[in-house]
């Protein structure tokens, strides 16, 4: 249990995915505009890293090393993930249309988030088990929904703010990022 | 079609990291010193040329409802050579950009290009676009990490050039800082240039 | 459903040819990447533990415990086909990850001769300084037969080491997988 606390910690906070580790930034700084499809996003997100991270992990044990082709991992992983966003894509669709208009073109955009590649490929270099790489998932997808909605909200202040015509837009995104990613290195000491 | 134009817009205008904003997760990531930026920028060209290549010549055989899972096996397989090559011959560069080797195949310029270039121009535009765009892309990490290594950690390539660092450079924040600054740089330039032609 | 045939079929060549090439790319690389493996550890071997005439992997005979989390590897350095000295390989978690390290002890005289970082994933410019000479060397000629202490005071006992600045959590992982193989080291080799 306290293993698992230790995991949820170090993915939300002190590793946290976006601002430490520099996975999922394209999101991270494109989608983040607007309070509300940041959510939407983050549980896109969440969704699809955990369901990708459990199936790579099996695929990971049962095919490639039992057949010893480790070497494919990275076309088998990212094959995995791009069906998997299809399919997630298509049940959205027929279950719930609102959502699926609401999340619009972000869904696809899923597939080429270097967040759920690149968890799915550090659960295996940790050698998490099973149990592990869904805690990590979970948790790591909720650190990017965290940094996702937080930045939101303050690009959302920040369209009213006086910003110097140069920096208005992606640098003044960047600079915002930054300053959040100080904050998140005091977090270091949780360890 | 101007050859020459299609391989000089990758370096400026059109430049993938300051101009379209793609590729951004490695050039915050891996940009800690020169001697990775150029490691990370090489590879990147590589596979982006290695990959327009094949989908140019394969625009008009691929069917276009499953032209994207086509782009992902081609990309992931030359990005699966690359990381087997580099681990065998650049061993110390292969540690250094770890996981984001394999991440150049979710590197949105890579599939941008393909989608957006390579499977509507023919061969030799695509592999001037694929040159220009990797250029560009090699340039823009060379900015980033020459600010973050001297800043950060007093060295060139290695070689120490300060005693002293803002060690925030290397980190984290750092990356951000150097990118933000560089893209408002960049932003006070064409400014100008907008002012100076309107007036 | 011919369609839909006709492209699976499609996907499948194409994924095929993928697969045998980068197969082909495996076969040439794999042969190479172990030949350097094996140089390197013999070039690892040799800093830890200089002068051997031999040194043989002898890890199945000592590590009793398979699911052992930290000692990997004994291997026994003989000159002239007399045991004189062990070299353990540990696996301690780090900051942020395992750091891979060789211990090297000395059985006449029951000292450290040396460590080595062989892998690890610590900060850049902090924990990641673990690997420099400089810290290393501090390890050098301790004695086994009491437990390595980390101190961040400027003046240490005959059994303590100074942390490195800011990288104390770094510097107490790398003394606990020295202390790992300390301890199986006296109770294996220096009765």
């Amino acid at each position: 249990m306290r293993e698992m606390m230790l995991i949820i910690i170090g993915a939300v906070l002190v590793n946290n995915i976006v601002l430490s580790q520099f996975l999922g930034i394209c999101p991270f700084l494109g989608v983040s505009k607007k309070l509300k499809s940041a959510l939407g996003m983050g549980m896109a997100v969440t969704f699809v890293m955990t369901l990708a991270s459990a199936l790579t992990w099996l695929i990971q044990r049962y095919v490639l090393e039992k057949m010893q082709i480790e070497y494919l991992q990275t076309i088998a992983f990212i094959l995995v993930i791009a069906s998997l966003v299809q399919f997630v894509e298509m049940v959205i669709r027929k279950t719930s249309p609102d959502l699926y208009k609401s999340l619009g073109v972000y869904l696809p955009l899923i597939t080429t988030n270097c967040a759920v590649l690149g968890v799915a490929i550090i659960n295996i270099q940790k050698s998490y088990t099973f149990a592990q790489t869904l805690t990590n998932s979970i948790a790591n997808a909720l650190g990017f929904t965290l940094a996702l909605i937080l930045f939101a909200g303050i690009r959302e202040r920040l369209e009213d703010a006086n910003v110097p015509k140069c920096f208005e837009g992606m640098p003044i995104a960047l600079i915002t990022a930054a300053l959040m990613s100080i904050a998140f290195l005091g977090f270091t000491g949780l360890q | 079609m101007n050859l020459g134009k299609e391989f000089s817009k990758g370096i400026l205008s059109e430049n993938p990291l300051f101009r379209l904003t793609l590729g951004m997760c490695p050039s915050l990531a891996i940009t800690t010193s020169v001697f990775n930026g150029l490691g990370m920028g090489i590879a990147f060209t590589v596979v982006l040329l290695a990959s327009n290549i094949v989908i140019s010549l394969l625009r008009k055989i691929i069917p276009d409802s499953i032209r994207i899972p086509c782009y992902i096996v081609i990309i992931a397989t030359f990005v699966t050579m690359i990381e087997m090559l580099m681990h065998a011959f650049t061993p110390e560069l292969f540690e250094s950009l770890g996981i984001f080797i394999p991440l150049i195949v979710v590197n949105c310029i890579i599939l941008g290009r393909a989608e957006a270039f390579a499977n509507k121009n023919s061969l030799a535009p695509s592999i001037m676009d694929a040159l220009g765009m990797g250029l560009g892309y090699t340039l823009a990490l060379l900015v980033v990490s020459t600010f973050r290594e001297i800043l950060g950690a007093g060295t060139f390539l290695g070689y120490a050039i300060f005693g002293q660092s803002a060690l925030i450079m290397i980190l984290p924040p750092g990356a951000f800082i150097t990118l933000g600054c560089v893209l408002a740089f960049l932003n006070k330039i064409q400014n100008r240039t907008k002012h100076s032609v309107n007036s | 459903m011919r369609k839909v045939l006709k492209l699976s079929l499609f996907l499948l060549i194409v994924a095929s040819i993928a697969g045998f090439s980068i197969s082909y790319v495996n076969g040439i690389t794999d042969p190479l990447i172990e030949q350097q493996n094996a140089e390197k550890k013999q070039s690892s071997f040799n800093d830890v533990y200089p002068g051997a005439d031999d040194v043989k992997d002898e890890s199945k005979k000592y590590i009793t415990n398979d699911s052992d989390e930290v000692v990997k590897e004994v291997n026994i350095a003989y000159k002239s086909n007399i045991p004189v000295g062990v070299i353990y390989t540990v696996k301690p978690n780090g900051y942020n990850g395992k750091i891979e390290m060789l211990v090297g002890f000395d059985i006449n005289s029951k000292k450290i001769t040396a460590i080595k970082i062989l892998s690890q994933s610590e900060t850049p410019g902090l924990g990641a300084n673990s690997k420099e000479s400089f810290f290393s060397d501090r390890f050098k000629g301790l004695n086994a037969e009491s437990s390595i202490e980390i101190v961040k005071k400027e003046s240490v006992q005959d059994n303590e080491v100074l942390a490195i600045t800011a990288a104390t959590i770094t510097s107490k992982a790398v003394a606990s997988g020295v202390n790992v193989a300390r301890q199986h080291f006296i109770s294996n080799f220096a009765k």
